[in-house]
């Protein structure tokens, strides 16, 4: 057996080794042991935005969160759905939002939870970019100032949907933890200020022409447009009415007579519209949308939305159609036709469009007093959905059909309807007579229940939650 | 990528390698003589020199009752010469005249022979049950008697084991140890369990698992899989799943600071320690034990019937002055049949599942080498329609070495372990305690899946999305000893795990309703591949001599660990068909969610000193000095330590001869451990692939909120102990008294979302106490010739408390946790019943300023941790027979079962909600009905489900296991065989009406009673 010899062994050797032992785990060299290398699979933050191409993912990375979650998102999740539901656009026929469907949010609301989570993580994101890009030495100017811009248009527009579902809302424009953590409400009409502020800096950072082929990222006139937006619904009907006249004066942008054209990809009204995560793949709204058989799995539009269309509206025949079996008749939004995937790509969410800068434009005149450049602007819409210029003449009557007109225009889109019925005073009117669960203070959404408890000075929390 | 990990591995693997070819190619004959007169000069008491002088070899044999008794260690006293009896019991050793031959074996009394001129004894041994105290408990890097311990180290065995049909060993662990409470995450098949021993320390959920060392290998409980993948189940797989149970011998839970501070930074919450099976001494041994039986789930809850169900419904619209049923409302409007009924519980998960175990093992040895070899299967499949299964292969392999003057010494074991698991991807539990009872057939006539004219949302069509997970898992040790002198040992530990876990996720078009069209170019493959790799290596060296009275041991080592983890997570979109779903390389789209390598690195020196005085007076001292890679620059090192002191006051000779106490120790103990399970590279700011592509381009995103600060969080543990025997411990009684506090925390702190993230990790200044009484009785009630009948009971209460927390009123946590109250609390609204006259369910408005709402109200109070719980085991023996059970206790509150919708709405509800408030005046237990119109039955619902009406008794008694054994007498000595019946979950006690009690994840099927039968034929 080897041990006896292993007996034999001298101690003093043996006592040279475990003293050599002994030296080695004392030495600094081990202790060195329990540093490890960055991960592979992550950057180190600084270095993000030393290069462009890093960087330009980074902002990649926030639009392909945009597209799947937060306001903008096309799914069940996105504004389109909850709003249209919540308002008179859509049916529900599922059981997991049915609280949005029946105006009976609770404040501790899982589907409104995860919106506000999503959105403020997106504000994250777009300022941590912002960051990078202020701290970054070695981007060339002309790189760094467009993805400047765009993020700012990015925190922007996501503090524009805060605003108009939750009323005021703390304003983020930093990654810092411990200030964010602690943060108050900001009064709407600072939240607005700061929208502005933002959009008109990213107004000057940004290209006039879109950085890559597709219109996918926004350029300076996506950012007039949602300028024109924010404008409109302050009240600042003059600039309103210029940011709109910019995009639709740009040549970029030409009308569209076809109404089965406005949403396909390559689209010649298209502002801003979001590249999906793969070629082949196409709207989630399309996804969401249609149903081939009935009752719908879903959502569907409401037969009364349906029936309120004006005679002759070539947007009830082409952008929605009716499914039925036999008994019943149910109708689904029909502007995008894909459901699901084709060889490639035939059609991008569209986020931003030329229709919408037109009734902007067309409110503000209204507003402004230009009644017969307001007119013109409405009768484009009328007309190109097949219907006769329109009859009205006052400026109240041109008003409302103006607001009717952006109803059947810009149906299932991001939520324009339940903010038009709130921002006109209408909601209060219309509403109860189409929803037996509505009350006044469901205007707002309820701050998550739980960022009242982990954050006090968010309170007091909307009435009625 | 890596600096040079192999390199500091290497250095450690050189110098041991360098220890022994030193040893070999010196150890020539020349050093002979002087080495001997070292050791002489050196070793004091003992005598190498002087051994081939005056010894002569003694022989004989030991046997028992029943023959030759192999395996037992003959020693001599004082001197460090030892052997063991082979497997006829024989056994040959040097000795001298005067010297004291020791003969002991577990479970016998020792015998002790002088040695006097004559060269051959025989010695008959008597088994004993008397010697518990002299039981060996393995404390991770050393091992003590149970008698000479001085910490705290609770210990089960294979005999409890082996009665249990169960395929985790936690589920082994449930009401067996003081203090150690685990709950079951569910009944399917490769569930997770929740352990706690001795409370919850760190205010992060998931800080809270213990260190688990299976052979001195430390074995990662974090878990493989991802949440999404195994959707079905309340928590990711386990990976304990991968040890099997019948290969495990003992298994020992430390607990308090003397026993876990040598584990430092991870001995916060506990330390398990699995040891396997070893082969012993005797002739070869074939044991065969097959077992199958059936498996149901334990409880459900009272739901309406169609009758009352629909008068529910129909009263909820009357109530929102809805007259027109709305054409979604199926169950009520006319669309489905109001005179169906459906036990859709029974339904969905009342079904049978089976369970089939396979074990045979070869094991034997000589006195110098064991060995032993076994291989296990086992099939468990679902309570839900379709074909799901859990399917484990096991191997083991051991192997013992002991040069034959018993001074080198290998220990050699393995494990490798093959897990197949098919599971839903959705439990149907939920669904089927909200499914209207009068909702269709699940299949039409022609046996189709039934859509009902697409109004009914089928499902077992989810059934057709399920999960996959393929676990392959290696587990390899081997420890070499060696006795340089009687008093020196070197010993080197060296581990190696790999674990090979492969999953999919499959979501096939065919789980939606085939009238919405969604065809295959529509479904969804989920796969992730991970792989942990892990070596450690544990040097050590050992002294122990003895001065007088006085024996000193002390024990130097250190602990160089890597672990590294890869994951692959991968989804891919549209199939050209539904049955090319199960291979990524069909799908039309493919995206890399995840993809990355996490390094975890570990580096200790450990120490330990304990002294003996005369078996009277024990001192025990150890510390740590951790590093680890999880901690930023500058924040890597820390110090743990702990003194443990036992004094064993029936060895004062006052007490020597008592005629009732047998045996009686005070013992305390006090020290540091920490904690680092905070996950890897958390104090990196860093940027990863977002697995979302943009334009082709893969998005980047930030990692975390990032803090560089955090360090490590310490635990101090404080234990005072009283353990007695009476009647030559025929009741033995230990009751142990605990108090730990952990300070430093590392947690993370829930941030709101205005910061974009949900918490971010910090160390917090709060300071939280978990302090208790844990008592376990042995008693041995009978000890009769043919009957024996012996009980175990154990007991502890666990008391927690937030001690102190600067700063709690501005931070996060302010309506979380409260100073003085226990970290385990919840916050509710504080429930006044139905109020008269609106038929609302109506709260406490506990800040006064008029309005009901979470920051405000929600503050009502409630610990949900037990008050005490504890187990109460029975060992009965008549004459063949074995019966053998344990009932668990436990005395908790516990939520209620809490419907996912207000009542009236399209949702099943419990029986109790038939008490409604109709009309103005009306003292109902329940709030009116509403179909989900009114916001404000839908709001005050949602806080009742938030208040504490819905926190109700939920204590238990449960038969938790039953074995009946049968040893059928046979002829030939040497053949033994066994019948069993064993049963798990059996019985349950309990008012708690919302389904299981011991099980707190709603929403997930509870786990199951099983029965099961078997032989074991040993020969």
């Amino acid at each position: 057996m080897k041990s006896i010899i292993l007996l034999r062994m001298p101690l003093v050797r043996l006592a040279l080794a475990v003293l050599g032992y002994a030296l080695l785990m004392a030495n600094q060299s081990c202790d060195n042991f329990v540093e490890v290398d960055r991960p592979n699979s992550q950057l180190i933050g600084k270095t993000v935005f030393e290069d462009m191409t890093t960087a330009t993912a980074a902002m990649s990375g926030l639009y392909a969160k945009l597209r799947g979650s937060g306001p903008l998102a096309g799914n069940g999740l996105g504004v389109s759905a909850l709003a249209g539901m919540y308002a008179d656009e859509l049916d529900y026929y599922q059981t997991g939002n049915i609280n949005f469907y029946n105006n009976s949010l609770i404040a501790a609301e899982a589907g409104n939870a995860a919106l506000w989570n999503n959105t403020y993580h997106q504000i994250y994101e777009a300022n941590s970019i912002i960051e990078g890009l202020n701290n970054s030495t070695t981007l060339p100017v002309a790189g760094r100032d467009q993805l400047l811009g765009e993020s700012l248009f990015v925190r922007a527009t996501l503090h524009f949907y805060l605003v108009n579902l939750y009323g005021d809302v703390p304003y983020i424009t930093t990654t810092d933890y411990i200030a964010n953590s602690h943060v108050s409400r900001t009064p709407t009409a600072t939240v607005y200020t700061l929208i502005q502020s933002d959009l008109e800096q990213a107004i000057s950072l940004l290209p006039e022409s879109y950085v890559t082929a597709e219109r996918v990222r926004p350029n300076k006139f996506a950012a007039y447009a949602m300028l024109a937006r924010v404008c409109l619904y302050r009240g600042a009907y003059a600039e309103a009415s210029n940011a709109a006249s910019t995009v639709l004066n740009s040549p970029l942008y030409v009308w569209e007579p076809d109404l089965n054209k406005v949403f396909v990809k390559n689209s010649t009204t298209t502002i801003w519209q979001f590249s999906p995560a793969a070629n082949g793949n196409n709207t989630s709204e399309g996804n969401l949308f249609i149903f081939t058989a009935g009752p719908p799995a879903n959502v569907a539009l409401r037969n009364d939305f349906v029936g309120a269309f004006e005679a002759n509206d070539q947007r009830k025949a082409k952008w929605t159609k009716a499914v039925t079996n036999g008994a019943n008749t149910w109708y689904h939004a029909y502007k995008y036709k894909q459901q699901a995937s084709t060889p490639s790509s035939m059609e991008y969410s569209v986020v931003l469009r030329l229709a919408e800068q037109v009734l902007i434009r067309a409110e503000a005149r209204a507003r402004l007093g230009e009644l017969t450049n307001a007119k013109a602007d409405l009768d484009l819409i009328r007309i190109t959905a097949g219907l006769l210029p329109t009859t009205a003449v006052s400026q109240s009557d041109l008003i409302a059909e103006i607001l009717n007109q952006r109803r059947f225009e810009l149906f299932t889109e991001f939520g324009n309807r339940f903010f038009d019925l709130k921002r006109s005073g209408l909601a209060d009117t219309v509403l109860p007579t189409v929803k037996t669960g509505w009350s006044p203070t469901d205007k707002l959404w309820p701050i998550p229940a739980n960022e009242l408890v982990i954050n006090p000075n968010l309170n007091p929390q909307n009435p009625g939650y | 990528m890596n600096k040079k990990p192999i390199g500091n591995m290497g250095i450690y693997l050189f110098l041991l390698c360098l220890c022994f070819q030193v040893t070999f190619a010196f150890g020539d004959k020349k050093q002979e003589t002087r080495s001997k007169r070292l050791f002489a000069v050196n070793g004091g008491d003992s005598s190498f020199v002087g051994m081939t002088i005056k010894q002569s070899i003694i022989t004989g044999t030991v046997s028992d009752a029943h023959g030759g008794l192999p395996g037992v260690t003959v020693s001599v006293k004082n001197k460090p010469v030892s052997t063991i009896t082979n497997e006829n019991g024989q056994f040959s050793i040097a000795a001298e005249v005067g010297d004291v031959l020791v003969f002991s074996y577990i479970g016998y009394a020792a015998v002790t022979v002088t040695v006097d001129s004559r060269r051959v004894y025989d010695v008959i041994m008597q088994e004993d049950a008397t010697t518990l105290k002299e039981v060996t408990v393995n404390a991770g890097y050393y091992t003590v008697k149970d008698k000479e311990l001085t910490g705290s180290i609770s210990k089960i065995t294979s005999k409890e084991l082996e009665k249990q049909p169960v395929t985790n060993v936690l589920a082994a662990m449930q009401g067996r140890m003081a203090g150690v409470d685990i709950i079951q995450d569910g009944g399917t098949a490769g569930g997770g369990f929740q352990i706690k021993i001795r409370g919850v320390n760190s205010l992060r959920a998931d800080g809270n698992s213990p260190l688990y060392i299976i052979d001195g290998v430390p074995y990662s409980s974090e878990s493989i899989g991802y949440a999404s993948i195994n959707s079905g189940m309340a928590s990711p797989t386990s990976p304990l799943n991968s040890i099997n149970p019948s290969d495990i011998e003992s298994i020992e839970v430390l607990k308090d600071a003397d026993a876990t501070a040598i584990y430092g930074s991870r001995g916060a919450n506990g330390v398990v320690l699995l040891t396997t099976k070893k082969g012993k001494v005797g002739r070869t041994k074939i044991t065969v034990n097959a077992t199958s039986g059936t498996g149901k789930a334990t409880r459900f809850i009272d739901l309406m019937h169609t009758e009352q169900y629909l008068a529910m419904r129909k009263d909820g619209f009357a109530k929102d002055n809805i007259t027109t049923y709305p054409a979604s409302a199926y169950d009520v409007n006319g669309t489905w049949d109001q005179n169906r009924y459906t036990d859709w519980q029974k339904e969905l998960l009342g079904g049978t599942a089976e369970f089939k175990n396979l074990n045979v093992s070869v094991s034997g040895g000589s006195a110098q080498t064991q060995y032993l070899l076994s291989g296990t299967t086992n099939t468990e499949t679902a309570v839900i329609p379709g074909d799901f299964r859990y399917r484990k292969a096991a191997g083991h392999f051991s192997m013992n070495h002991a040069g034959e003057d018993n001074r080198f010494k290998l220990a050699l074991s393995g494990g490798y372990t093959k897990q197949f698991n098919k599971q839903s991807t959705t439990d149907l539990t939920r669904l089927a305690r909200n499914l209207a009872p009068n909702a269709p057939a699940l299949y039409t006539a022609d046996g189709e899946l039934n859509w009902e004219n697409n109004t009914f949302s089928n499902p077992l069509a989810l059934l057709r999305g399920y999960s996959t997970v393929k676990t392959n898992d290696l587990i390899a040790n081997v420890t070499l000893n060696y006795a340089l002198t009687p008093k020196w040992e070197i010993k080197a530990n060296m581990g190696y795990t790999n674990l090979d876990n492969h999953e999919q996720r499959l979501q096939p078009s065919s789980i939606n309703n085939p009238s919405l069209n969604i065809s295959s170019s529509s479904s969804l493959l989920y796969e992730n591949v991970t792989t942990r790799e892990s070596t450690i290596i544990e040097p050590q060296i050992r002294w122990a001599d003895s001065f007088g009275k006085g024996k000193l041991d002390i024990l130097v080592g250190g602990t160089a660990q890597k672990q590294t983890t890869g994951r692959l997570y991968t989804l891919g979109q549209g199939f050209a068909s539904n049955s090319l779903i199960t291979n990524m390389a069909s799908a039309n789209n493919k995206f890399v969610l995840a993809s990355d390598v996490t390094e975890y690195k570990y580096q200790a020196f450990f120490g330990r000193v304990n002294y003996n005085y005369n078996d009277k007076y024990i001192v025990n001292l150890t510390g740590r000095r951790d590093g680890s890679s999880r901690f930023g620059p500058g924040k890597q090192f820390a110090y743990f330590g702990a003194a443990g002191a036992a004094w064993v006051f029936t060895n004062e000779t006052s007490l020597k001869n008592s005629s009732w106490l047998s045996f009686g120790k005070l013992r305390a103990s006090y020290g540091t451990t920490g904690n680092d399970q905070i996950g890897d590279y958390q104090y990196l700011n860093t940027y990863a692939s977002s697995g979302q592509a943009y334009q082709g381009i893969t998005g980047l995103e930030p990692t975390r909120l990032f803090n560089p600060e955090f360090g490590w969080e310490k635990s101090t543990k404080l234990e005072v102990a009283l353990e007695t025997g009476f009647l030559s411990d025929r009741i033995v009684l230990t009751t142990a008294f605990y108090r730990n506090r952990s300070s430093n925390q590392l947690v993370g702190v829930p941030l709101s979302g205005t910061t974009g993230f949900s918490s971010i990790n910090a160390n917090l200044d709060a300071t939280v106490q978990n302090q208790g009484l844990e008592i376990t009785v042995h008693t041995d009630n009978l000890r009769g010739k043919n009957l024996r009948w012996s009980t175990n009971v154990t007991i502890a209460t666990a008391r927690n408390k937030l001690i102190s927390f600067p700063g709690l009123e501005t931070s996060t946590y302010a309506n979380t946790y409260v100073v003085g109250e226990p970290i385990t609390i919840v916050k509710l609204y504080q429930y006044k019943g139905v109020n008269a006259q609106t038929g609302l369910f109506e709260f406490a408005d506990l800040n006064g300023d008029g309005i009901i709402n979470a920051a405000g109200d929600k503050h009502y109070v409630a610990d949900l941790t037990p008050k005490y719980f504890g187990g109460f085991q029975n060992q009965l023996k008549y004459k063949n027979w074995d019966l053998d059970f344990l009932f668990q206790f436990v005395k908790q509150q516990t939520y209620n079962y809490t419907p996912g919708s207000a009542n009236g709405t399209f949702f099943n509800q419990s029986t109790d909600y038939a008490n409604v408030w109709q009309q103005s005046g009306d003292m109902a237990a329940y709030q009116m009905n509403t179909s989900g119109a009114n916001s404000a039955a839908v709001t005050a619902f949602s806080r009742y489900t938030a208040s504490d009406a819905i926190i109700v008794d939920g204590s238990y008694i449960r038969l938790k296991n039953i074995a009946l054994t049968y040893t059928v007498p046979l002829k030939y000595k040497t053949m033994n065989c066994k019948l069993t019946v064993q049963g798990q979950n059996v019985l349950t006690f309990t008012n708690y009406k919302g389904g299981d009690p011991e099980f707190r994840a709603t929403g997930f099927l509870p786990p199951l009673r099983v029965i099961t039968g078997g032989v074991q034929l040993s020969f």
